[in-house]
């Protein structure tokens, strides 16, 4: 199976205290974003996707995943980035959202899982001029790196 | 008690019971005599009174208990069966109709005591006891008296008990330090199937409030169940009268509990007869005609405890058990196909392999079969109510009129079920209304009085045909088109070139309504059209079919299942797209020579009719794979009477396909009616043919 089951990535961080909130980091271009993993249900390699006619761009189109049609978005066109390459690396990360049910988005590259408390986050100041910074919940740090949170609902929100 | 969760359970068979009531008061209507319908109809509003108990829905219990009386009457013989019983009789349920349906929405049956329907059932019953007389005393003091009447014997009950002189003692201790005395009946109803269970229940109940003294029949010989129907109980407690038994009353299945103030002295005749007005029978139902009674009062507080608001109706499907046996079988065989399959790769060369995917693919088909069988419900919970709609027609518009139906068992997927009542329902009035003529007419005719509307439903292929038939005048065919014409839905000169067939067609026009007056029956306008829509939202079409002073026919054919669709499978730049088969009328190949503007639309003519093409590259936004100058593959496709032709790039073949949704969060595609996974994994895209047009 092609699949990578997020419960593999876990392992030491689990044991971090209540809260904590354990995020995967991702990477898009030379960024790396930080999604939460409660909401991830899946991480899977990329695969074909079938086009939807008459939607919007970032909006790839749907794939199978175990027999449900999933539709599937480009996390870089929605984010006004340049559009995806497809490599080895490419993922589709499986979310599950209360309000917009499954869907995937496509990244460059999944990287770990890391664990933050809340003294390592700083909450985003919303200055408005980048079009980017509206997905973005915060900023994580974590080993001398910064880590961007993405904030699901603005990305999974349709424009 | 937290009766929520047999909620659902409730609604189904109080749904259940409802029908059953309708078609058996049809019955009981013809044959007031037949036994075999009376006690099917007593029972039914037996369960349904003690259900709405159970629930707390006293509204409804109340005016079940009142029918059951009735019923009562009827089936003892002391009461006739007539017209004017038979119309209150349905307006009841009617209204228990409305306390589901409040139930289903808020889990709260809704505040119409229906008082009116329930003095109009007392009144009858009032009739009957008296012989017809009109000068009787008013319903309550007849419900009293009745009361009283039963309680006498009740009230005797415990008196039966034997006191020894060690009880004695007790008691004279117990009154002296001030502590009621209570002599208690219980009545168990006859149907109850755990008498010692509930006689028991009762016992633990009591026992909890005041202390036993004496038990008649022994404590023993009740949990035996060797008693008869009821038992007796001398208490002591510090509880009043009604306090004692509060709980105990709750237990189903009781009839009544009888308490009275015991009186040590011998002689207990005197306060027998005093007592007889302070005695609180406490029936499992509460009367009637007292609102202020006080279960009334605990009845709308339990009331104002459950969640307002919460919808509760989950949809469920009631399956067969053997169906799910085959599907259990189904799914066993399709273990043992796996492990054969997976026995035959750890051995050298696996030679049965071919055999293995044949037998899986066997399994696989019949397990489809199967699921899809699970959906199925017979059409029989839709039109049962109908022969009740004709009766109350017939009165209303003053025609004769008999309804013969057949195959009620034929099955429907569930959602097709649910949907097809409304569109039946408008054309059986339609045949009611327009379609029949007036008595005399007929008369003038030389057809017989009564009218005959049929309602018949069979399994035709794939399909299920529907079809409402009427032996009426038929439809006008000059007066539809001169109509069409009044109403500029049509011009003369259209008119004129129009096929019968055609104008016909035209009453499924919107706007579009010949009755000549407006009744509440039919005839606003806003039916066939709907008729027509509703159907083809179900994928299913509607036809007609009339010849004048014979009758018409419409028949409705509907697919037996909307989750699984016979498609035909094409690409267009690439992309494969599924097709439903069920609206593609042909396939043509066409030489781009023949595609020719009209009004700057390109159209070909395909046998003398011009028909426009769509190019679904250009819908999808795709580059067509084609040269322009290579022949085009059009696939015709029909909605309605319209057709139109799909430029297509190649043809894959027909296939089955499972129709998948596309989820909320592309919705906004409206040429994509969903998806469906292919063999190889892929995801094609369904096209939605009417759509397009």
């Amino acid at each position: 199976m092609d699949e990578l089951k997020v419960s593999g990535l876990d392992g030491a961080d689990v044991k971090a205290g209540y809260d904590t909130q354990q995020y995967i980091v991702i990477k898009l271009g030379h960024e790396q974003y930080g999604i939460d993993i409660k909401f991830i249900d899946n991480i899977v390699r990329m695969q074909h996707i079938t086009r939807v006619p008459k939607v919007a761009d970032y909006l790839k189109g749907v794939i199978n995943l175990r027999g449900e049609v999933i539709p599937v978005m480009s996390l870089r066109l929605k984010m006004n980035l340049a559009a995806d390459e497809f490599t080895k690396a490419t993922r589709i990360i499986i979310l599950k959202l209360e309000q917009h049910g499954t869907i995937g988005v496509i990244v460059d590259e999944v990287r770990e899982v890391v664990t933050l408390s809340p003294s390592q986050i700083e909450r985003a100041s919303y200055d408005g001029k980048e079009d980017k910074t509206s997905f973005i919940m915060g900023i994580g740090k974590h080993e001398n790196e910064l880590i961007s949170l993405l904030d699901l609902n603005a990305v999974a929100l349709e424009k | 008690m937290d009766v929520n969760q047999y909620l659902e359970i409730f609604l189904d068979e109080t749904k259940e019971h409802l029908e059953s009531l309708n078609t058996q008061i049809l019955n009981l209507e013809q044959e007031p005599e037949d036994s075999d319908t009376i006690n099917e109809i007593f029972r039914a509003a037996h369960s349904l009174k003690g259900m709405a108990g159970t629930m707390g829905y006293k509204r409804m219990q109340n005016l079940t208990h009142d029918m059951e009386n009735v019923f009562s009457e009827i089936r003892n013989g002391t009461m006739k069966v007539n017209s004017n019983l038979i119309d209150t009789l349905f307006q009841c349920l009617d209204a228990l109709e409305e306390y589901t349906n409040n139930i289903q929405e808020t889990a709260d049956e809704g505040t119409n005591e229906n008082q009116q329907l329930i003095n109009q059932l007392n009144e009858y019953l009032k009739a009957s006891k008296e012989g017809g007389e009109v000068s009787a005393p008013s319903e309550e003091v007849k419900e009293n008296g009745k009361e009283t009447s039963e309680e006498n014997k009740a009230e005797e009950a415990w008196k039966d008990i034997k006191l020894g002189e060690s009880e004695r003692v007790v008691l004279e201790a117990a009154k002296s330090q001030g502590k009621g005395i209570f002599g208690i009946s219980v009545f168990v109803e006859e149907s109850c199937l755990l008498k010692a269970a509930r006689a028991f229940q009762v016992y633990k109940e009591i026992e909890e409030k005041a202390e036993i003294i004496v038990c008649n029949p022994p404590v023993q010989d009740i949990e035996d169940e060797k008693f008869d129907l009821s038992f007796s109980l001398i208490v002591v407690s510090d509880y009043e009268l009604e306090g004692v038994i509060k709980e105990a009353k709750n237990v189903s299945e009781i009839e009544k509990i009888v308490i009275v103030p015991y009186e040590v002295a011998e002689t207990a005749e005197a306060p027998e007869t005093k007592e007889g007005t302070a005695a609180v029978a406490v029936k499992e139902e509460t009367k009637p005609a007292a609102p202020a009674k006080p279960q009334q009062g605990a009845s709308a507080k339990a009331n104002d405890k459950k969640p307002a608001g919460k919808p509760v109706a989950n949809r469920t499907v009631r399956v067969d058990i053997e169906k799910l046996d085959v599907l259990m079988n189904l799914v066993s065989e399709l273990i043992i196909a796996k492990n054969s399959m997976v026995a035959d790769s750890r051995a050298e060369g696996g030679t049965g392999f071919r055999e293995h995917i044949e037998y899986l693919e066997s399994v696989t088909t019949n397990l489809h079969e199967s699921v899809m069988k699970v959906r199925m419900v017979p059409i029989e919970s839709v039109v049962s109510k109908f022969p009740r709609m004709i009766r109350d027609l017939s009165k209303k518009l003053n025609k004769k009129m008999e309804l013969y139906m057949s195959g009620e068992e034929t099955e429907l997927d569930r959602t097709v079920v649910d949907e097809i009542g409304d569109p039946l329902m408008h054309l059986l009035r339609n045949a009611a209304d327009h379609g029949l003529e007036s008595n005399e007419l007929r008369i003038k005719r030389g057809k017989p009085e009564v009218g005959s509307i049929f309602l018949n439903a069979y399994q035709d292929g794939n399909n299920v045909v529907i079809e409402v038939k009427d032996d009426g005048n038929g439809i006008d065919v000059e007066s539809v088109k001169n109509k069409a014409i009044e109403r500029g839905v049509i011009t003369p000169d259209q008119a004129a070139t129009m096929s019968e067939k055609d104008i016909i067609n035209l009453l499924f026009h919107a706007g579009f309504s010949t009755a000549k007056t407006i009744s509440d029956v039919s005839g606003r306008g806003v039916g066939l059209d709907v008729v027509k829509s509703k159907i083809e939202s179900l994928s299913g079409e509607v036809e007609v079919k009339s010849s004048l002073e014979e009758g018409s026919t419409w028949t409705i054919r509907l697919p037996l299942t909307l989750a699984i669709i016979q498609a035909l499978m094409v690409t267009v730049g690439g992309e494969k797209y599924a097709v439903s088969l069920g609206s593609i009328q042909t396939i043509e190949d066409i030489s781009p020579d023949d595609v020719k503007l009209v009004e700057n639309r390109e159209v070909i003519n395909l046998r003398g009719s011009v028909i426009p093409i769509i190019r679904l590259s250009d819908e999808l936004d795709i580059e067509s794979s084609k040269a322009p100058d290579e022949n085009i593959m059009v696939v015709i496709v029909k909605k309605g009477e319209r057709l139109a032709g799909l430029v297509v790039d190649e043809l894959i073949g027909q296939q089955e396909i499972v129709i998948k949704s596309l989820g909320k969060y592309i919705s906004k595609c409206r040429i994509i009616s969903g998806a469906t996974i292919l063999g190889d994994g892929e995801v094609a895209l369904i096209l939605d043919a009417n759509a397009l047009i």
